[in-house]
């Protein structure tokens, strides 16, 4: 009987509406007192805008929103304003077009888009994607109309809106496992039972990612400026003395909880906007070096959560002085791309010249004339980017003492501002003998 | 004496047949990049599936065998469709193409 409770309690309510009156889309889920308000509300959300106001990243101009829908970085050299959602010219070798674009994963159907609003926007958003268990993904893809617009489609059907509910992680990587150009290419992490230590506990993305009226939490990842103001930390769940053992808990002030639970990273290293490789398809990529979640190790630095944000270089921003400063592990990645020699500044990209043709030059091109730049000088160059790594959390796998306090350990001491004496010490088995000698005896 | 020889040489050929027969068991493994020309799933909660890709550098048919959750779960709700360019790994197994990793090639 409690079991039967429970699982009423996860049951959906207003299922009998939608068995008798089909689902419209947002109208139905604020039909009847439910969900009222929500679909204007999720306009404000950075799901709908791809921006939001940024106040920790340095060198942008005040009272701009930033986000994917504006910015230009080495992973995504477009974004949603250069790089929006279109038919692909047909390639050369084949006569077949594609349809791309970094806003596919917009919950809009692209003819309201990133950012738009009003009742036809309202509704236009697609919950289902986000919230039904049993969605249709043969129904989400992009077409033509009959006037020729691009339009993304949707799953309406009675059958996903009563499968409705809160987002499971398959919800969320329907997007977020794909972005950068393919499977775990930016982020780089799978978050799976195998790889993740919250995932093997059962826990979905939204039980630390929870959303308060659709503003999500998030990080302070160095490279993942938009955010709903609202933050997500490991602190939220774990205390500040989260370890039985008090030396740990020391390091708590200085070391944040990911610099040893999270000692592996993956996905891109590296990325070449300049020279696109043609694929199977005979449509081209941008040149890409990729590794598997787990297979590359982060680089540590001091990180205050503000970022240090110039053309050749977007990363933390911190030192060992400053007391709000932590040492944090980084994805390091590096793009190729054209910068504007006049300016210095990173160009950003049209992918659907390079993407049929492999002529990079056209993109930066069609890019230019979209914004309005008329002159420019494009010469390539690279750029390094700091990504956060907050998952492929591990409880088993964690660095200890030795991982760091040895000669050959992962922190670069001097790096990170310790003296050569204070490297000396710091790189000792004097530190630790005692204790992991004790350990290893009450393990055997 | 001779028999300490003699154990020292059974243990060497017992450790050089366990090499020779773990590299026998453990099959290579292959990789190809094609387009998915069939899916075959036996009903939304099946644990296993076909699927038939067709290699873009031969144009050869390859039907390899899916029974990982994740993959599985895309073929069911259709992220996977024919006509996705996928990248594959698999390995032979009593006859059979094993799937290790199956992706889509494109991102966003």
């Amino acid at each position: 009987m409690l079991l039967a409770g429970v699982a009423a309690a996860k049951e959906h309510p207003g299922k009998e509406y939608i068995e008798r009156n089909g689902y419209q889309g947002p109208s139905t889920c604020e039909a009847q007192g439910c969900h009222p308000g929500t679909a204007k509300e999720f306009l404000d959300t950075v799901h709908w805008k791809h921006a939001s106001p940024v106040p920790n990243v340095e060198g942008l101009e005040p009272g701009k929103e930033y986000g994917m829908k504006n910015r230009i970085y080495t992973m995504c050299n477009g974004n949603d304003i250069v790089n929006h959602l279109k038919e692909i010219p047909a390639s050369p070798v084949t006569g077949k077009t594609k349809f791309a674009g970094c806003n596919t994963c917009h919950p809009g159907n692209h003819i309201s888009d990133v950012g738009s609003v009003g009742k036809d926007a309202e509704n236009a958003i697609d919950c289902l994607v986000c919230h039904a268990s049993k969605y249709d993904f043969r129904r989400r893809r992009a077409y033509k109309d009959e006037t020729g617009r691009v339009v993304m489609g949707q799953d309406r059907s009675k059958e996903a809106a009563l499968s409705v509910g809160r987002p499971d992680v398959r919800n969320c990587m329907v997007c977020h496992e794909s972005a950068g150009g393919g499977v775990l290419i930016k982020r780089g992490f799978a978050y799976a039972r195998e790889t993740d230590v919250h995932a093997k506990n059962g826990m979905v993305c939204v039980d630390c990612h929870a959303a308060k009226n659709h503003r999500i939490p998030t990080g302070f990842d160095p490279n993942n400026w938009a955010s709903d103001g609202i933050r997500v930390s490991c602190e939220d769940c774990h205390k500040e003395t989260p370890h039985k053992d008090g030396d740990l808990n020391r390091h708590v002030a200085r070391i944040a909880c990911q610099t040893c639970h999270i000692p592996r990273t993956g996905g891109a290293i590296a990325k070449d906007f300049t020279r696109w490789t043609q694929g199977a398809d005979k449509f081209y990529e941008p040149t890409t070096l990729s590794k598997e979640a787990n297979e590359t190790t982060p680089v540590y630095a001091w990180y205050n959560k503000t970022v240090r944000n110039e053309p050749h270089f977007i990363g933390p921003k911190g030192s060992r002085e400053e007391m709000g400063s932590r040492i944090y592990p980084f994805k390091i990645f590096e793009g190729k791309a054209f910068f504007d020699k006049k300016t210095g500044n990173l160009l950003s990209m049209d992918f659907a010249p390079p993407m049929s043709t492999g002529d990079a030059l056209a993109g930066v091109a069609s890019a230019a004339k979209t914004l309005g730049i008329k002159e420019y000088e494009p010469v390539p160059g690279w750029q390094t980017i700091y990504f956060g790594s907050t998952h492929l959390v591990t409880k088993e796998k964690a660095l200890t003492c030795f991982h760091c306090h040895s000669r050959n350990g992962v922190l670069n001491f001097r790096a990170l501002e310790y003296a050569e004496k204070e490297e000396e010490k710091l790189t000792n088995a004097s530190i630790y003998f005692d204790k992991m000698a004790e350990q290893q005896k009450e393990e055997w | 004496m001779r028999n300490t020889m003699l154990v020292g040489w059974v243990a060497a050929a017992a450790i050089l047949f366990l090499l020779f027969a773990g590299g026998v068991a453990t099959a290579d493994e292959m990789k190809m990049v094609g387009d998915v020309v069939k899916i075959e799933i036996s009903g939304p909660n099946a644990k296993t599936a076909k699927a038939t890709l067709k290699d873009t550098k031969t144009g050869k048919l390859v039907t390899v065998i899916v029974n990982d959750d994740l993959t599985l779960d895309k073929f069911k709700d259709h992220r996977i469709v024919v006509g996705d360019e996928i990248r594959c790994k698999y390995e032979v197994q009593d006859g059979k193409n094993v799937s290790k990793y199956f992706r889509k090639t494109a991102g966003c």
